[in-house]
């Protein structure tokens, strides 16, 4: 390169400058021959070290060029181990806690731990769906089955608790499982993307590493809540079902227990139209089965009822403002099939329009304790109810008013 | 401490450069090492410019049972208290007027994200 013009200089002092100034070399190379003394750009000077240099030069380049991506790979794994360190420490205190919530009621420490880690790795089988006729029934039988093991082993592992203790020691379990479940599969993808050096397992794990953090950090946050009975923030619904309630004279003694399993309702009169509010029973934790619940009450009530108005907590958008109520059409419930399903198949056998206001929240807040922010969204929403009712619905109708959400907190 | 190690940072940095600059300048084989040294310095004075505080572990914000007065407008915040929930209707009577109290909201105030995004 550099020899090839009248340059007295050995190579590497030039392989820099034309490198960089590959357009303008002539015009470098010669105003360097007419200042020879001055040497810009360059480490040392006209010795023996710069052979040195230049062939530790090359040799970084082929060192990169060959063993470039196995050094990135090694810094993705060192990446993923720190994050399974948090998720091992976040899911190692998450079980402490259930264990100390489970030892006040009834079994020792060690018996607890034995128990709980035994029931730690409890899955469920989806059912096939290459036979897709009557999967929903399918599932709801299992998750039916789950729930039934679920309280089974509550009941078993702290016999002194009783009622809506049993349903907060039910979601405590819950989100230790998750929490157990996170790190195992990142562990899974770690130790095996170590093992074969698959570039697939390790570059998979940690481009999803950000969102399983966020997630577990979510749910970690959230078993305080769980383990005490404080109200979290997906709540909202079945309080908006039971102020809205309130303010028309229903009493927790007005409520009508089990139209499904763990749901409930109020009949109120509003405007010359009745209105059944339905949420799940609390203060204890659970989802109850409100799909259901609506649908029992569409067969019970039958041709008199000519709407249905879902409330529930909605994942917002990064960038949305939290608490921000929205309104929209369809069954806002985010179970895994059966009870949305039911309250669809409802709507559309009866012909009766389906709508649905929801409150914008993050993970964090969903499951995490109650934030002010989304407990002052309560009058919006009731009004909002308040003008669903008035403008699309006339006097002598009924209407269902259906809460989702998680109860931990929320009394009648 | 955090400004302390940022400023020696800076200056690390700075001495660094000069010394890399001078390094390159030289003609002598002691450039190397100037360079070298140079090199190293700044690389320490960046590593302690940029080297946040090990991350503290921030409490959650403490949960707080809002109780308000059936009757008048009598309102009291206190601490949670296992056994709270959102419209339990609390023992003692209201401390104005008597009557029954209920808690209107258990809940957190959460610190708002300090990050904006303008868009
Ligand atoms: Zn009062």
């Amino acid at each position: 390169m550099c020899t090839a013009r009248a340059c007295d200089k050995p190579m590497s002092c030039h392989i820099l400058l034309l490198m960089i100034f590959e357009n303008v070399e002539i015009e470098a190379i010669k105003r360097i021959q007419n200042a020879e003394d001055l040497i810009f750009m360059q480490i040392g000077a006209t010795d023996e070290f710069s052979g040195i240099i230049q062939i530790a030069f090359f040799a970084f380049m082929m060192l990169f060029m060959l063993y470039g991506a196995k050094f990135q790979l090694w810094q993705f794994l060192k990446q993923i181990e720190v994050g399974l360190a948090e998720m091992k420490r976040m899911f190692v205190k998450s079980r402490q806690t259930a264990i100390e919530t489970f030892k006040e009621y009834g079994h020792s420490e060690e018996e607890v731990a034995k128990e709980l880690d035994q029931f730690m790795d409890y899955f469920t089988i989806m059912p096939v769906d290459l036979d897709p006729a009557g999967i929903l029934k399918r599932l709801d039988h299992l998750l039916d089955v789950r729930r039934d093991r679920f309280q089974e082993f509550v009941a078993d592992l702290a016999p002194e608790s009783s009622g809506s203790m049993n349903q907060n020691l039910e979601n405590t379990l819950e989100v230790t499982q998750v929490l157990g479940l996170i790190y195992r599969i990142v562990r899974h993808f770690y130790i095996l993307g170590k093992k074969t050096g698959s570039q697939i397992m390790i570059m998979q794990i940690h481009m999803l590493m950000p969102e399983l953090l966020r997630l577990a950090k979510a749910y970690f946050d959230a078993i305080g809540a769980f383990s005490q009975g404080k109200p979290i923030g997906d709540g909202i619904g079945p309080l908006v079902i039971t102020k809205f309630a309130r303010e028309f004279g229903a009493t927790p003694e007005s409520y009508t227990h089990e139209i499904s399993k763990e749901v409930g309702y109020y009949t109120v009169e509003t405007e010359g139209r009745t209105v059944y509010a339905l949420r799940a029973t609390g203060p204890g934790g659970t989802v109850g089965k409100p799909g259901f619940g609506v649908k029992n009450l569409m067969e019970k009530h039958g041709k008199k009822i000519s709407r249905i108005i879902t409330i529930d907590a909605a994942l917002k958008f990064e960038g949305e403002e939290l608490g921000r109520v929205a309104e929209g059409t369809g069954a806002a419930i985010g179970d895994p099939g059966p009870e949305k399903f039911a309250i669809e198949q409802a709507a559309t056998e009866y012909g009766i329009g389906i709508e649905a206001i929801v409150i914008k929240e993050d993970e964090a807040t969903a499951v995490g304790v109650m934030d002010k922010k989304i407990l002052d969204t309560v009058p919006e929403v009731i009004e909002r109810i308040k003008s669903v009712i008035l403008k699309r619905t006339n006097p002598g109708e009924s209407v269902i008013l259906a809460g989702i959400g998680n109860t931990i907190g929320i009394g009648l | 401490m955090g400004l302390i190690s940022k400023l020696i940072g800076i200056a690390l940095a700075a001495v660094g450069f000069v010394l890399l600059f001078f390094g390159m300048n030289d003609t002598s084989t002691m450039s190397y090492v100037y360079s070298f040294l140079g090199l190293l310095v700044m690389a320490i004075g960046f590593a302690l410019l940029t080297a946040g505080k090990p991350k503290e572990e921030k409490l959650p914000p403490p949960t707080i049972t809002e109780i308000r007065c059936n009757n008048c407008d009598f309102k009291e915040i206190r601490d949670f208290k296992k056994g709270d929930y959102i419209l339990k209707t609390v023992e003692e009577a209201c401390p104005k007027c008597q009557t029954g109290m209920t808690i209107e909201g258990v809940y957190m105030i959460r610190e708002e994200p300090k990050k904006k995004y303008n868009v």
